[in-house]
């Protein structure tokens, strides 16, 4: 009987977690390893269905050159530049969240009506309806046409990187509507910092420009990593995105070896975001 | 003694005028930064900017959806219409075929929030308090299931679907939320962690020693008191659901009741004819407006207790 509670005791101390984790990890085996594996698997071969099933030819690396190096439409005149893209639209999102969220956390009149406006991107930024403001140029900043600004910047600088500018500008507001989560985050990081910290640097006479990048900017780095993050991971569901049209049910083979590069160059801006932001931000969540 | 008398007057004054500028510094500039008047001022003026960058699209798809022809065709009207028009809306009702779609959308993403609000945190909970074999094994999982793009996978699970039958139903929606995964799963994993992780342990100790199992604890302790947390996963959840295009245009080929956002995406306005080229964009405007609307009316409902939510989940530790 002693025993039986014993072998009891030692199940709920080390594998009583194992009743709630075990649907997810299921999950996790069935709706994300297997598929990946699948979709690398695929991407070594030439897939046909028929009526029989699902017939695969090994063809070794023949996509992944034909992307890089024979047909290389897709890769080079599309995902660059939208990665090139990506690489302004980031560092502007993550800046203007943190400014936000730094005055939303301020205490004045009407900020729970701001709060709730800045809240509103949420809802809209992962819909179709979006594209539609895209497409009717609802995203263009005014004084750009006024004082020709994407102009003078086609003319000094070569056109691979004055197109991604000037593509960013262009949808500019609409770059800012994707920051809505970042928001969110960085609001939510502001209340770990304790309000008593902020009063002894009043008191050791601290002016409010050194409180700032003393102890607030310090005190974010985690939420400046998560929410980079975070960017480039919602940034896959950006409208304009060239991946997510190319995937389509016909050519399983190709398209799967055409992710699996798009995937290996986020792993990588993934890790060089790891590597500058991390050692400024030690002790996130990620790391935690 | 008069000399005396009017140094004194002299240094009060200057004492006076000194105190009387440290307090209009203090007024302008402030004690700490936010506390100032400049940049009181200062913080408007960028937030009533921004918000007015946000809300100019919303403005401009109202004031569009509701102008008539001769609204569109007068110059003088920018943003307010002279009559209010409600043939744009009725059209886009019936393209979108508006009452099945929203039926669709509704039920498919009630079911997957309300799911997800309770496996994920099941997955949550046990990631942030319990301990199961492989722990940080499972972990960087979690983090990976979290930024793998939903592309990669895809196309494997369009395969896997199909050799189960469920290609053109609505179990590909529905059955991964089961188990804490589907669409932005991870995430909320992540944030029912963090929301646990910093809860008192004494609470669940206490129910442990009453001999409460595993499964009481969570759903009798655990779960009632992370309503800040629930809030949070479900509007998220809801809202990315309805939004959601993408894997319901992957996994629902040929099926007639579609959720609003494939019908969105589908609806092309008639841009045959004079008048309809010049009606077009109202239509669209329309449309976006009635699919955009339901979620819109739920954050206006929830938006004070998701704003409460996300401040007390600490979202992030």
């Amino acid at each position: 009987m002693s025993g039986w509670i014993r072998i009891k005791n030692v199940f709920t101390q080390r594998y009583e977690g194992i009743l709630l984790i075990l649907p997810w990890i299921v999950g996790f085996l069935l709706f994300v390893s297997f598929p990946l594996f699948y979709s690398l698997y695929m991407s070594f071969h030439s897939v046909r269905i028929t009526g029989n099933g699902i017939l695969t030819e090994f063809v070794g690396w023949k996509y992944y050159s034909n992307i890089l190096f024979q047909d290389g439409g897709v890769f080079y005149d599309q995902l660059l530049p939208f990665l090139r893209q990506v690489l302004f639209m980031i560092p502007i999102i993550v800046i203007f969240s943190f400014m936000i969220a730094i005055m939303l956390n301020q205490k004045f009149f009407g900020r729970g009506l701001f709060r709730a406006v800045f809240f509103l991107p949420v809802i809209f930024s992962s819909g179709n309806v979006i594209q539609r403001f895209l497409s009717q140029g609802r995203g263009e900043l005014g004084f750009l046409e006024k004082y020709s600004i994407s102009t003078a910047l086609t003319q000094y600088l070569p056109a691979s990187w004055s197109m991604p500018i000037v593509t960013v500008l262009n949808s500019f507001i609409l770059i800012l509507w994707y920051s809505g989560v970042q928001i969110l985050l960085f609001l939510a990081g502001r209340q770990t910092i304790s309000s008593s910290v902020y009063e002894a640097a009043r008191i050791d006479g601290a002016n409010p420009w050194e409180v700032f990048w003393k102890i607030t900017l310090p005190a974010m780095m985690p939420f400046v990593l998560l929410n980079t993050v975070y960017t480039v991971v919602d940034l896959f569901t950006f409208p304009g995105n060239p991946i997510i049209a190319s995937v389509n049910p016909t050519q399983y083979g190709p398209t799967s070896a055409l992710i699996w590069v798009y995937f290996i160059i986020i792993l990588l801006f993934l890790g060089l975001v790891f590597l500058v932001l991390g050692r400024a931000a030690r002790g996130t969540t990620f790391t935690r | 003694m008069e000399k005396v008398i009017n140094v004194l007057r002299k240094q009060h004054m200057r004492s006076g005028l000194y105190g009387l500028g440290e307090r209009l510094r203090v007024l302008l500039f402030g004690r700490e930064a936010d506390k100032g008047l400049i940049f009181r001022l200062f913080i408007y003026i960028v937030l009533i900017e921004t918000a007015y960058l946000y809300l100019n699209p919303i403005l401009y798809m109202i004031s569009t959806m509701v102008k008539g022809l001769s609204d569109l065709l007068d110059p003088t009207v920018n943003w307010i219409p002279k009559s209010i028009y409600w043939g744009h809306l009725k059209e886009a009702w019936t393209s979108l075929n508006y009452p099945v779609s929203f039926g669709v959308s509704a039920s498919l993403s009630l079911a997957s929030s309300l799911i997800q609000l309770i496996s994920c945190a099941m997955a949550g909970y046990a990631f942030a308090r319990l301990k199961f074999p492989f722990k940080k094994f499972w972990f960087a999982c979690l983090i990976f299931t979290f930024i793998i793009p939903p592309q990669v996978t895809v196309l494997p699970l369009i395969l896997m679907y199909r050799e189960v039958g469920w290609v053109d139903t609505y179990f590909p929606m529905i059955i991964p939320t089961l188990f804490g995964h589907g669409l932005k799963g991870a995430l909320y994993v992540i944030i029912y962690r963090q929301f646990f992780s910093v809860l008192p342990k004494e609470l669940e100790e206490a129910a442990k020693i009453d001999g409460a199992s595993i499964y009481r604890v969570f759903f009798k302790v655990m779960l009632p008191i992370a309503t800040p947390a629930i809030v949070v996963v479900f509007l998220f959840s809801f809202v990315w659901s309805w939004n959601d295009s993408y894997f319901p245009m992957m996994f629902l080929f040929k099926m007639q009741d579609v959720p609003l956002s494939i019908a969105l995406a589908k609806a092309t306005a008639a841009t045959g004819t004079n008048e309809g080229k010049i009606f077009a964009q109202s239509i669209e405007m329309a449309k976006s407006f009635l699919s955009v609307m339901p979620p819109l009316v739920l954050y206006m409902f929830t938006q004070r207790w998701f704003v409460e939510g996300v401040e007390r989940t600490g979202l992030v530790e």
